[in-house]
């Protein structure tokens, strides 16, 4: 009986130990192109919400060379900010800043643009979450984030958006939430608000000291 | 004799005992991942792979394998195969990968693979616990496409991403949408088993 019990254990120890090998091997053997994907689809987020996505049938090749073309990255206090410049590469139109924080079921990943007075937003996306789908999970929708484009970055009591009942909204600083994900949509308009308030201070410091 | 072993086990996976509208398994993936037969395709691509290799994983283990630890094993198995296919897809094609999202790593939970592993693998030999694998993955597979070929149609117009009705065409929006596909499904297993009355009636008891 003991023996038996033993030999359960040895067994499933040594069973795990070769599956969890053979797993990490491929992740290893494959570890280089999953990040080189992950970064061609960051490049492809930050051209959108700046709005230079170029159509969508280019190449990988040709999205990293408009890339580096016309985005440069910096690091300001440990904060990532891209730069992004005119066709001509030389002009600034705008800057694109993560945006980070926690959904309403996990972490919400997102991306955001603004012009380069800080007064404008060009576009804003949304590409990683664990919202529910149909539900939360419409802030990767077009017609959510569209919402956004063109707004004026105005704080009222520190806060910059309003997430309003869906159809109500109507001020320059409201956008409609989503029906039924009072949650996400909540959660968003919280980690929109932090994380704009900390990127704009952060860039209007660094524009005025240059 | 070997050979019409296999036949009766394949007719058994894609007809007699097909998993999808016989035993009513594996619904959730194939309501949520039939809307773009693109992404049809490799779901049961993925699916046939991690059945046949679980089986036959499986199958190779079943003499060591103490009984009392099974499910603990065949679970490990599974989600091992369903890791690698997810980083496969990962690594090659990301676009799909995202489409498909965390249906993917919910082949895990599809009650079709642990249900072969369990009800004919786990007793077997490895070719037959393959090619049922095979089967039983292929029986899915074609409800798949049935079920996505006719929510694309209706819903995109197309069939593989390529215009095929004109473009005045009213898009069927709902058939794009989760109750297209319970439509879908419902009116295929409703047809499929009408086709098969007699055959239940003799066996009335079972139902």
């Amino acid at each position: 009986m003991i023996k038996n019990k033993l030999f359960s254990i040895v067994y499933m120890f040594l069973l795990t130990l070769f599956f969890t090998g053979l797993v990490s091997a491929v992740h290893t053997f494959n570890q280089e192109e999953i990040r080189l994907n992950e970064h061609i689809k960051l490049q492809k987020i930050i051209l959108h919400v700046l709005g230079m996505q170029p159509d969508s049938n280019v190449s990988d090749n040709e999205i990293s060379r408009i890339f580096n073309k016309r985005i440069k990255s910096e690091e300001q206090q440990g904060r990532i900010i891209y730069r992004g410049y005119g066709p001509d590469g030389t002009t600034l139109v705008g800057y694109a800043f993560p945006l980070f924080g926690p959904g309403f079921w996990g972490p919400v990943f997102g991306m955001i643009a603004v012009d380069d007075q800080l007064e404008k937003i060009h576009g804003i996306a949304f590409y990683k979450h664990s919202e529910t789908p149909g539900l939360g999970g419409r802030i990767t929708e077009e017609w959510f984030v569209r919402q956004f484009k063109g707004k004026r970055l105005v704080p009222v009591q520190q806060k910059y958006f309003f997430l309003r009942p869906p159809g109500t909204a109507q001020a320059e600083n409201e956008v409609d939430a989503i029906t039924g994900a009072t949650g996400t949509s909540r959660a968003v308009e919280k980690l929109l608000n932090s994380n704009l308030a900390e990127y704009l201070a952060l860039l209007a410091k660094h524009a005025s000291g240059t | 004799m070997a050979r019409s072993k296999s036949r009766k086990i394949i007719v058994k996976g894609l007809w007699k005992e097909n998993p999808v509208f016989r035993q009513i398994l594996g619904i959730c993936s194939a309501l949520a991942v039939t809307n773009l037969m693109i992404n049809t395709l490799i779901m049961s691509i993925s699916v046939v792979f991690v059945l046949a290799m679980s089986n036959l994983t499986v199958s190779l283990l079943r003499n060591v394998t103490p009984p009392r630890i099974r499910m603990m094993v065949q679970v490990l198995i599974i989600a091992s195969y369903v890791i690698i296919v997810d980083i496969m897809l990962k690594a090659y094609l990301p676009d799909i990968s995202e489409a498909l999202g965390p249906y993917v790593g919910l082949i895990i939970t599809n009650c079709i693979i642990m249900g072969r592993c369990e009800g004919f693998a786990r007793s077997n030999p490895p070719w037959p616990s393959v090619v049922d694998g095979f089967a039983c993955g292929c029986g899915y597979a074609v409800i798949l496409f049935l079920v996505a070929f006719f929510r694309e149609f209706l819903g995109f117009g197309t069939v593989f991403g390529m215009s095929v009705l004109p473009a005045q065409w009213t898009r069927w929006t709902i058939m794009v949408m989760a109750p297209g596909a319970f439509f879908m499904l419902a009116g295929i297993i409703w047809i499929v088993r009408s086709f098969e009355k007699k055959e239940e009636e003799q066996i009335t008891g079972r139902s």
